[in-house]
């Protein structure tokens, strides 16, 4: 056992098979390797600025959430006394009317009565006219005279 | 004993099995590599993939535990290369050996394969020939990748870092310049020689129990355990050279390139 010439093609062999793997397979699997940790970082990055915008977005959004309950607080207050003051007219409306519906037809009521009585007080006039002549038409005994008069008035009363 | 398969070639002697199996260990580990990163993904890497991704992560932080990642960067492809490399060169040689019987002298590509220990031979088919092994067994390709490392280790300190490099020989005084060059020497001789010792010695040791398993049917049978054992053994052992290689490597490079001593 002792050194021959092979230690030259150790040499020359190792030196080739040095070249081929950092050209065909290590030299490509690095930069792979280079590549991903640059994913890595870039990555990480984008997360870091992602969170930033989504902390400022969601403090912007707290915000407005804050203003629009105020605002929707403060219609429904509206609304409340809104609808408070209307049903109020409506109840004073209604009551104004009602009593205006009364008026007329007491009124109404009134206005009858008197066209009523006016009737009534021209037919007992003419009425009496006509009994007034009937009686001096007939020149009649006491009693038939009495039997007349209730007679009359009997249909006068039948008329009324 | 099993033999080299030698030929010869412009005179000098060269090891076929070597360069046979540095050629498979180069090709699988080729494979795995390209098989591994064939659809590469950004988002949903596959598990070939991910294995890979994690070899890169552990040679990363290997380098960044020894020196500056700054600088350690561009080593990143020299370890993964050295480790993948190693494991895979000391894992071919566990699960089987083979040796080769030939009848005649063999030759390849017309060039005769080891005439002398078939000139010297009785019958042919005595020399046993062994073709497959870790190519981490044999010295030349442990020594090779230490040359590698050691040249490549010095010509940084040399090009990158020269004023420390230098006053480092002769640090903390000039008298222990001699005992660093002891240093550099055994730096050298140690790398090689640490993967190849362990290496062998697992392979001679397979050998060993091959040989006596092959005694008879009970010695076949009880050898089965100790085979299992070493061989697990050996798969640990040649996980932790190849890790061992590639950190000795880095700390080495680590050492030349300091600014600071």
């Amino acid at each position: 056992m002792s050194i021959d010439g092979s230690i030259v093609f150790q040499i020359i062999a190792f030196g080739i098979l040095l070249w081929l793997l950092s050209k065909y397979a290590f030299g490509p699997l690095m930069s792979v390797m280079e590549k991903r940790k640059e994913h890595v970082l870039e990555e990480m990055r984008t997360a870091e600025t992602n969170r930033a915008e989504a902390d400022k977005l969601l403090k912007e959004q707290e915000a407005s959430m804050q203003q629009t309950r105020q605002e929707a607080y403060q219609i429904i207050e509206q609304a409340k006394q809104t609808s408070a003051r209307q049903a109020d007219e409506i109840v004073e409306d209604a009551k104004a009317t009602a009593a205006k519906l009364k008026e007329d037809a007491l009124k109404d009521i009134e206005n009858e009565k008197s066209k009523a009585a006016q009737t009534l007080r021209a037919q007992v006039g003419a009425m009496s006219i006509m009994i007034a002549s009937k009686i001096i038409e007939q020149k009649l005994d006491e009693k038939s005279q009495q039997q007349l008069v209730d007679k009359y008035l009997k249909e006068v009363g039948g008329k009324l | 004993m099993h033999e080299s398969p030698m030929i010869e070639l412009f005179g000098i002697p060269f090891d076929l099995s070597n360069l046979i199996m540095i050629t498979i260990t180069c090709l699988v580990v080729f494979l795995i590599a390209v098989l591994g990163t064939r659809r590469l993904s950004v988002d949903n890497p596959g598990k070939m993939q991910n294995f890979l991704e994690w070899v890169v992560e552990f040679i990363h932080n290997m380098i960044a535990s020894t020196m500056d990642m700054k600088q350690g960067k561009s080593f990143i492809m020299l370890g993964i290369t050295l480790i993948m490399y190693i494991f895979v060169a000391n894992m071919l040689g566990l699960p089987f050996a083979l040796s080769l019987h030939f009848y005649e002298a063999p030759t390849f590509f017309g060039i005769p394969i080891s005439p002398d220990l078939y000139a010297e031979a009785a019958h042919a088919k005595d020399v046993s020939l062994l073709f497959w092994k870790s190519p981490t067994a044999s010295m030349s390709a442990t020594m090779g990748l230490a040359l590698i490392v050691i040249v490549m280790v010095h010509y940084l300190g040399v090009t990158r870092n020269t004023k420390n490099y230098f006053k480092h020989y002769i640090d903390p005084v000039p008298a222990f310049f001699p005992l660093h060059i002891i240093e550099k020497v055994s730096q050298f001789l140690t790398l090689g020689l640490r993967l190849f010792g362990n290496i062998y010695a697992g392979e001679v040791l397979i050998g060993v129990i091959l040989m006596t398993a092959s005694a008879g049917v009970l010695a076949g049978i009880g050898g089965m355990i100790p085979l299992i054992v070493w061989q697990a053994f050996s798969i640990f052992v040649g996980t932790i050279q190849a890790f061992v290689f590639t950190i000795l490597t880095m700390v080495y490079i680590s050492q030349s390139i300091a600014k600071d001593h």
